[in-house]
């Protein structure tokens, strides 16, 4: 996978989200892209159930486990500040099977769904992120897939973010620092998604007063 | 006779391989803007690598089928090895001979109930690029007395190489470590494996090894969906050719505690 930069748009003034994300997918199809399908991302969250706290003696820690459509066969699972795992589909059976230890936490569930795009060397991906049956915020992921090393790219992706997204374009994300000149890998995108999700969560839920 | 090299002819120039579309950073502007309206991109644009995966964007979450694992075990000692891997090899799918050297770890997770949750983690020492493999058993099933096989419930995951770390992270703990060499065959879809054990002798270091027995462990198993009970069928009347070299039989792991 190519460098990737994943990050929130916000909705605009006096706008839904669905029609904020309609005004960025009409800018993309003049600027040129071509829609190649569609695309999921989806988070579920794990917390230690309090029979193991007890003997761990730490606070409840808790795991996501998210898949991405771009990776059909996969699954990521990740501690926040620690490693992620990539393991393939039967990683989601073993879950079932540790219902005595990790409660899923259903009402966390978070995913983005929208189009997908291609752009010369760009993939752009818009989604809409729902909690539930609610909208809560728009998600824009833009790979370079030529260039796997951050630090090389950045200005070019920051570049292209910047004829669509205009002043929303994000700043460098905090992961690139620390990754220096090693590879970029899946992960890395499945981590900014993971932040992003944690960020919107927070958030108090999109007005619904801009809605006709 | 040899062509004249270098008379009369020109140099020959080589084109430089260039990487597609690798434009790295210096804030350059993008190569070849793209105008509205125009034609579709030139073919080398149009790498394989960017159209959206052939699946639907359901996530493969749950719903599975339950693999269970039907298992018959023996052993041999190791001056009968030899023989044993030639009827093996007689009777099992041509293929090249497949020898593995593995380094297996158990975990277990500790919890308020009765017994702990344990995972296996698996990676190979001979080859390189290949995933680590968890697997989980259940409790084998206790069930008609005439099954010919001890069957368990079986996840196996192939997982990138943080696994250990990642385990550690959840909260399981290593129980013990050991390391496996041999054979394994095939035939349709039963797995029949011949290793010996080693015990790793200072922790973590998978060099100072030494024989755990003078025997080596044989191991008959298929993985199959729940309900296909018939295959414990054909797993006897395989081990039946592997008599007198070896007994394979059913053995219960609960008895030998």
């Amino acid at each position: 996978m190519g460098v990737t930069c994943v990050s929130q748009m916000p909705v605009a003034e006096g706008k839904s989200v669905q029609q904020t994300v309609e005004i960025l997918t009409r800018k993309l199809e003049l600027l040129g892209a071509e829609k190649q399908g569609t695309f999921c991302v989806d988070c579920e969250t794990y917390h230690t159930a309090a029979s193991t706290m007890g003997n761990q003696g730490q606070a409840g820690k808790l795991m996501y486990v998210m898949h991405n459509s771009e990776y059909p066969l996969s699954c990521f699972a990740l501690f926040e500040n620690g490693p992620c795992l990539i393991a393939d589909a039967n990683f989601d059976v073993l879950m079932v099977k540790l219902k005595g230890f990790f409660q899923n936490a259903k009402a966390n569930k978070i995913e983005s769904r929208g189009t997908r795009y291609q752009y010369c060397d760009f993939l752009v991906k818009v989604g809409t992120v729902t909690m539930g049956p609610s909208a809560r915020g728009i998600s824009v992921e833009v790979e370079y897939c030529p260039c796997v090393v951050a630090n090389d790219c950045w200005n070019l992706l920051m570049e292209f973010m910047q004829s669509f997204m205009g002043s929303h374009t994000p700043g460098i994300p905090s992961m690139f620092g620390n990754k220096h000149d090693s590879i970029y890998s899946p992960g890395d995108t499945m981590a900014q998604y993971m932040e992003l999700f944690n960020k919107i969560r927070k958030q108090q839920q999109v007005s619904v007063a801009g809605i006709r | 006779a040899r062509s004249d090299e270098g008379v009369g002819r020109r140099p020959r120039r080589r084109k430089r391989g260039c990487a597609g579309g690798a434009r790295t950073g210096a804030g350059g502007a993008l190569e070849q803007p793209v105008k509205r309206g125009a034609p579709a991109a030139p073919p080398y644009r149009e790498a394989k690598t960017m159209e959206a995966p052939p699946v639907t964007m359901m996530p493969v979450t749950g719903g599975t089928i339950n693999m269970m694992e039907y298992l018959l075990q023996g052993s041999v000692l190791d001056q009968s090895l030899e023989s044993l891997l030639h009827r093996l090899r007689g009777l099992c799918d041509n293929m090249e001979p497949e020898t593995f050297l593995d380094h297996e770890m158990v975990f277990l997770l500790k919890g308020q109930q009765a017994s702990p949750f344990v995972l296996r983690a698996r990676r190979s020492m001979d080859k390189t690029g290949t995933p680590w493999h968890l697997r989980y058993l259940g409790q084998p099933e206790m069930g008609d007395k005439n099954r010919h096989a001890l069957v368990r419930n079986c996840v196996d995951i192939a997982t990138s190489e943080n696994l250990t770390d990642f385990l550690v992270e959840m909260g399981f703990r290593m129980d013990h470590e050991f390391v496996t060499k041999g054979h394994v065959f095939r035939k349709g879809i039963m797995k029949i494996v011949v290793y010996k054990i080693f015990r790793i002798l200072v922790p973590g270091n998978t060099d100072s090894i030494e024989p755990l027995s003078l025997s080596y462990l044989v191991e008959l198993s298929i993985v199959a969906p729940a309900g296909q009970d018939v295959v414990s069928d054909d797993m006897r009347n395989f081990a039946e050719q592997l008599k007198p070299l070896v007994h394979l039989e059913k053995i219960d792991p609960k008895r030998l505690m």
